[in-house]
């Protein structure tokens, strides 16, 4: 009962935060409510219990990611209110296909539940712990961990390079 | 397993060259590392090597992907060899040369998931890199724009394609495409809009209709000897793992959404043909050709099982060397232009350098698709394989589309003819001036090579 509570709970957070975000005019104010989403969704992860899932976005989400974004936009001195004026209909086209993705999208789980070719884990209490999730990705998912040292390789090199001082002669 | 291993060594080796101060060693160790990439391509040859299994696998290295392999490291070669000059004099050329070699390794990956992990991994480890080389102009606002573009439109189609993957491995339960592909896909509405977001992502990697509105201005923007590479592997790569995703994994979907396929086919050719016609900078006309080419390519994705990937091999192939000499000399020419990459810079070519000029008559000519060139049997097959399907509308579309390109192909040819008074500055030969020579020889011989691609079974 309490969980069904908490989870009513933690989706309107989510939900408001997220329209907060949108909608509110100053940037700062965008971010917050963006962490208060993360957290609202690392709430989730808690409830779904993925414990190590939770903790990790919080620290890299609410932690590193939006620090940045609030460091860009105090940088950039983005605080203002001056937002680019866009025209209505690239508005009303952008909210129109999101629109259609969200209806296609969530007639098709609620048709693919009824069908119920969503499995049902029965025993979710292993699930989200840091030894299950150590020992899937040193077993099943060895290459793909393997492989991605190259993408973070490439996109270490990547961001030295375009950040190293040019020199002008 | 061993060439991913090899490319990515290599991409690191070239890092280690820089930090010991043996800039002059670079060249020569990535020619000997492609080679080899090469000859392990033939070396495991029919072996359908799928290396770790017993950690999961994820990986399948059957013939397709290896010569889809083979094919790339070539143009990789082929690429490394012909921009030389380019970074002569470049002190950071192994920062970007170990990116390109990083970027090669995410197109190894394309061309031999087999799971959908690995493919995400691929498409972000081939991506990644490039968004980085086309800024990579650090002083041209054109290029940062290109990188920004590039990164901002290519980050949100990745975005699109992980939802797509995670839809689909909410209704299969797995990542694996064996597995997927013996779940079927058209009894399920969770997976076909899974599979239909992981095309929208892919749609953006070719450069496909409508999703292709950032291929001018970022091949515009960013440094030509990137726009020539990202043209050929990097649009090759992306049509590897298209290929086998939607083709041999996802073969039901492709089947049951064929109308969606041919929506996109004749949206890319007409769009392509029709707005590359009224181009006056070479560069974003060749994006608009490379748009048209990816309409013909997604083809053979859409014919599925019923096609044979060597053939989408050899018009990778083919397309790419015509690409790859037309951009290189579109480099040369505004190298000599002071950056200047209008179609003015072209007029009058024949009398500065003849070379260049007939080198790029012959690329011009092989994209168009005349016979006696590669470009022409490329087009030919596939345009025979719709006729087989009864896709009969679709290949007069194909037909009427190729007669437009050819339009503004040969306006570029004109112009280069055009006699000019005054000739104004001579464009030296230069040293890989004999690799131009080569590619151009193998634009004509590729013509006659489809009989060995014939012969080859696999």
């Amino acid at each position: 009962m309490l969980t069904e509570y908490a989870f009513w709970f933690l989706t309107f957070v989510a939900i408001f935060s997220a329209m907060g975000m949108i909608l509110s005019k100053n940037p700062v104010y965008s971010v917050l409510s963006l962490i208060v989403t993360f957290f609202a969704i690392a709430g989730h992860y808690f409830l779904l219990n993925a414990q190590f899932l939770a903790a990790v976005h919080i620290i890299v989400y609410a932690g590193a990611i939006m620090v940045l974004f609030l460091y860009v936009i105090m940088m950039l001195n983005l605080n203002k209110v001056d937002e680019e004026k866009r025209s209505i209909w690239s508005k009303a086209a952008a909210a129109a296909s999101f629109g259609i993705l969200l209806l296609v999208v969530s007639a098709a789980i609620g048709h693919g539940h009824a069908q119920s070719e969503l499995q049902s884990v029965a025993d979710t209490s292993a699930i989200g712990t840091t030894e299950t999730l150590g020992l899937s990705l040193y077993k099943e998912f060895l290459i793909p961990f393997e492989i991605s040292s190259v993408l973070f390789l490439a996109a270490m090199v990547g961001a030295v390079y375009l950040s190293k001082k040019e020199q002008y002669n | 397993m061993k060439e991913l291993i090899l490319i990515s060594l290599l991409g690191i080796f070239v890092l280690a060259l820089d930090v010991l101060q043996l800039r002059k060693l670079t060249l020569p160790a990535i020619v000997l590392g492609l080679l080899g990439l090469m000859a392990c391509c033939a070396l495991d040859w029919n072996r359908n090597e799928q290396p770790f299994l017993e950690y999961g696998g994820m990986l399948l290295f059957d013939n397709t992907s290896l010569a889809f392999t083979f094919v790339f490291s070539f143009l990789a070669l082929l690429w490394f060899l012909i921009t030389r000059d380019q970074f002569a004099t470049d002190a950071k050329r192994s920062d970007l040369y170990a990116l390109t070699l990083f970027s090669l390794c995410g197109a190894v990956i394309m061309a031999s998931y087999s799971s959908l992990v690995t493919l995400f991994l691929g498409i972000e480890i081939l991506s990644i890199p490039l968004y980085v080389l086309a800024a990579s102009d650090k002083r041209s606002v054109r290029s940062n724009e290109a990188g920004f573009k590039y990164f901002f439109l290519g980050s949100l189609a990745s975005a699109i394609l992980l939802f797509g993957i995670a839809l689909v491995y909410g209704a299969t339960g797995s990542f694996d495409l064996a597995t997927i592909a013996a779940a079927g896909q058209s009894n399920s509405s969770l997976i076909s809009i899974g599979c239909l977001m992981m095309l929208a992502g892919f749609a953006f990697k070719i450069s496909a209709a409508p999703f292709h509105m950032w291929a001018p201005d970022v091949y515009q923007g960013s440094p030509t000897v990137y726009t020539a590479f990202m043209s050929t592997v990097v649009k090759g790569a992306a049509f590897a793992g298209m290929f086998k995703l939607f083709a041999i994994a996802f073969n039901d979907f492709t089947e049951s959404h064929r109308s969606v396929f041919v929506a996109m086919i004749v949206l890319t050719l007409l769009w392509a043909n029709v707005v590359g016609m009224r181009q006056t900078n070479i560069k974003r006309l060749l994006a608009y050709s490379g748009i048209s080419h990816a309409g013909f390519m997604l083809a053979f994705v859409m014919l599925g099982a019923s096609s044979d990937p060597k053939w989408l091999i050899y018009y990778v192939l083919t397309y790419s060397i015509a690409s790859m000499i037309a951009f290189v000399i579109v480099n040369y020419v505004e190298s000599y232009h002071l950056g200047m990459e209008d179609q003015d810079g072209f007029k009058g070519l024949v009398k500065k350098n003849p070379t260049l000029a007939i080198a790029m008559t012959l690329s011009l000519l092989s994209m168009a698709g005349l016979p006696p060139l590669s470009g022409f049997m490329g087009k030919y097959i596939i345009i025979g394989q719709c006729m087989r399907a009864d896709l009969i509308g679709l290949t007069i579309i194909m037909i009427l589309t190729s007669v437009v390109a050819m339009f503004y192909y040969l306006r570029i040819i004109m112009l280069m003819f055009t006699p000019l008074e005054n000739a104004g500055r001579i464009i030296p030969e230069k040293g890989q001036m004999w690799i131009i020579g080569i590619g151009s020889v193998l634009i004509i011989a590729l013509f006659f090579g489809a009989s060995i691609f014939e012969i080859i079974q696999w």
